[in-house]
């Protein structure tokens, strides 16, 4: 069903294209408001951005996507929100890729990178002990970069939406971006080796 | 002189096409020679690819069929 044809079905008060649109784009709402106001509030955040974005609805001109049009209803709310509580959230400062003792002085690695044998996503994927692995890594992830990393490898916004909805620099994006890849490269890599 | 400390700082600013000419440049020289490094970019990469494929989610409590339907209910009563 194409966009257009759905968001007609809601202001109809269509129910399954109300559970289709809560079951897609809820917790990717989630992921954004955490990252802006933390674990405390974001729930409240997200529902009242779902009132908001339904009442909304009949206005919605369709100039950006219905994603990226939740996630910056949400993103308003959650600063708004953010203001009154009078919050800051810090981005996690004094992080490297890999840590010092990996290279040496001149910056080479000490040990080889060893290669893993299993080594397409799909294999990775056919592991389920794997698939548990880097779960429970995505969930321990920082908030912003969870967030990041969502609206980046798995949702495809470009990075100005995703700088524009979490309130960020490119540069401090990108880092985040690093980051949280970085981290699963990690888990993958210690299990692998394990 | 890209060192292979850079290389895992820059990894995914290069594949994302973010890097700059000759820092571009520098890190793809190194990767000439630096088979521990190629074998690091390709496994940064394939984690990009695994975590696009397993769309792992925010974990929540939400009862999502309840808030749908709330959420159809505020929708006919403004309508």
């Amino acid at each position: 069903m194409d966009e257009k044809a759905l968001i007609a079905k809601l202001i109809e008060g269509d129910a399954a294209a109300f559970e289709y649109v809560v079951g897609r784009y809820h917790s990717l709402m989630l992921s954004v408001a955490r990252a802006i106001i933390g674990e405390a509030f974001a729930d409240e955040v997200v529902q009242d951005a779902w009132v908001s974005a339904i009442k909304a609805l009949p206005r919605f001109e369709g100039r950006a996507s219905l994603k990226t049009w939740l996630l910056q209803i949400t993103s308003n709310g959650a600063k708004t929100r953010l203001r009154r509580e009078s919050r800051q959230l810090s981005l996690d400062d004094g992080w490297q890729a890999e840590p010092d003792y990996k290279f040496n002085q001149r910056g080479h690695r000490i040990d080889d990178v060893l290669p893993w044998n299993i080594d397409t996503p799909e294999a990775l994927l056919e592991n389920e002990q794997l698939r548990q692995v880097i779960e429970r890594s995505y969930q321990n992830l920082p908030p912003h970069q969870r967030a990041v990393l969502t609206m980046a490898d798995m949702e495809g916004l470009e990075m100005t939406e995703i700088c524009n909805i979490l309130d960020l620099s490119a540069s401090n994006a990108r880092v985040l971006l690093h980051r949280a890849r970085t981290a699963l490269h990690h888990s993958i890599e210690q299990y692998q080796e394990s | 002189m890209f060192e292979c400390k850079d290389v895992a700082e820059e990894a995914s600013n290069y594949l994302d096409g973010d890097l700059p000419l000759a820092k571009r440049l520098g890190l793809l020289l190194h990767l000439v020679y630096c088979s521990c490094c190629r074998r690091y970019m390709q496994q940064i990469r394939q984690t990009i690819s695994t975590v696009a494929i397993l769309r792992p989610q925010e974990q929540h409590q939400t009862d999502t069929q309840a808030l749908a339907e709330k959420l159809r209910t505020i929708s006919k009563t403004e309508s």
